[in-house]
Order: C-alpha cells, then sequence, then structure tokens
C-alpha cells in the first residue's frame, strides 16, 4: 500500500523535503519503519531511535497501519 | 486537585509573568513554592553563531504530549499546578522560547516536577528546533 510519511526538522532537511511517498511491504509501523530506512539510506543518522505517530499519537512497532490514517515520522526531537 | 495548561504560542514568549498567576492560585493555602523555568534561544551551537531557532510543532499532536506529560507530572505528591507554554516558528537570540510555571507545596517536588516535565519534552514531544545561523550560513 502507497502511503505518505510526513517529516519534520533534521529528517526533513536530510530528505530536502517534508513529505515521502513510499510503498511498505506490510501494515505496521515495524514495515514503514523498514521501507524509509531502504529507501532513504540519507535518513540513516536518524533512524536508530525514529518512531512512528499515527494519527499523532507514537505508535508501536506492531501498530497497524490504515490506509487513511496519518503517519509522521518523529526522530531527533528538541523542543524547550 | 492539581491544575495544568499548556499553550503553543507564535513568536518569542514575553518576560513577564504568565496570566496563571492568577488570584484563585494564588489564593491556594497549599501551595508554599512557585517556580518559573524560562528558556532562551543560546547565541551559539556547535561552536557557530546563530541568530534565531525556528521551532517546527506538529500539532495537535505536540499539546496533546504537553498535556499528558503536565498531568502526570502535576500527580507527584505535593505538585498543585503545572504550566507550560512553548513558541511555535523564530525566536532570536536571548528571547524566551519556552517557560514552565509549577506551584507546590515545597520547593523539592516543585524542582523535580520541573526537571522531569522538562526531560520527557525533549524526549517525547513533536517539537523540532532549525538553527538558523548568523549570516545564513
Amino acid at each position: 500500500m502507497r502511503r505518505d510519511v510526513l517529516l519534520f526538522g533534521p529528517a526533513a532537511r536530510m530528505v530536502g523535503r517534508d513529505r515521502i511517498t513510499l510503498e511498505a511491504r506490510g501494515p505496521t509501523v515495524r514495515d514503514v519503519l523498514a521501507e524509509i530506512a531502504a529507501r532513504h539510506p540519507e535518513l540513516a543518522p536518524t533512524m536508530g531511535a525514529a518512531r512512528l505517530a499515527v494519527n499523532h499519537a507514537l505508535a508501536t512497532p506492531d501498530t497497524t497501519i490504515g490506509p487513511d490514517d496519518e503517519v509522521a515520522l518523529i526522530a531527533l526531537l528538541g523542543g524547550g | 486537585m492539581s491544575r495544568v495548561r499548556v499553550q503553543i504560542v507564535d513568536g518569542p514568549l514575553p518576560r513577564e509573568p504568565s496570566s496563571f498567576a492568577d488570584a484563585r492560585s494564588d489564593a491556594d493555602e497549599e501551595v508554599g513554592s512557585r517556580i518559573r523555568f524560562e528558556g532562551i534561544v543560546r547565541g551559539t551551537e556547535g561552536g557557530r553563531t546563530l541568530a534565531a531557532i525556528e521551532y517546527e510543532i506538529y500539532e495537535p499532536m505536540a499539546s496533546r504530549q504537553l498535556e499528558a506529560i503536565a498531568r502526570e507530572e502535576s500527580a507527584r505528591d505535593g505538585v498543585r499546578s503545572i504550566e507550560a507554554v512553548h513558541s511555535r516558528g523564530r525566536v532570536a537570540v536571548g528571547e524566551i522560547s519556552f517557560t514552565c510555571e509549577v506551584r507546590s507545596r515545597h520547593r523539592a517536588e516543585g524542582i523535580a516536577a520541573i526537571s522531569a516535565f522538562i526531560e520527557r519534552m525533549k524526549l517525547d514531544a513533536a517539537i523540532w528546533k532549525n538553527p538558523i545561523f548568523a549570516g545564513g550560513r
């Protein structure tokens, strides 16, 4: 399933845009993270601690992502 | 019961104390300590001169996270209220980008609550710093 993933901060600067589109092998957060790492090696410095937010909440690796869910890469945070 | 309030505002934060210091909370007879932390944009990062930081915030996720953290930290014994305000967008060097104010029975739990709130915010909240270096470099 093709899906968009929103990017922010350093991750967006590394890729050069604030949204990527990819086709993951499966429907889980783990599948999408693996696909991001495979398609975007420039994000390697961020992927070690990267998580996904699904519909504005941090998701576990086993979370299944629905077709209309909003997905965002949460990495290299730095508020405050 | 403890009170919490979280706010995201555009640009730098005012230097004066927040409106949360209203009559009702000041009248709380259980409050013996009020601690206010201000985060200020430093002039350098990694040895380079900064002009500002652009704060990028993913909403409504960030507000929900900050409120959840505030609620959990306000459940500490003795904590009476937590208010946190974070900037969105450009904040110049020397300006305030974040404040956290905690009222508590004693100072120790207030200091602990502020410290824990900030640590958890930096770890989990969907907020990013984009440095803007002097000279545009």
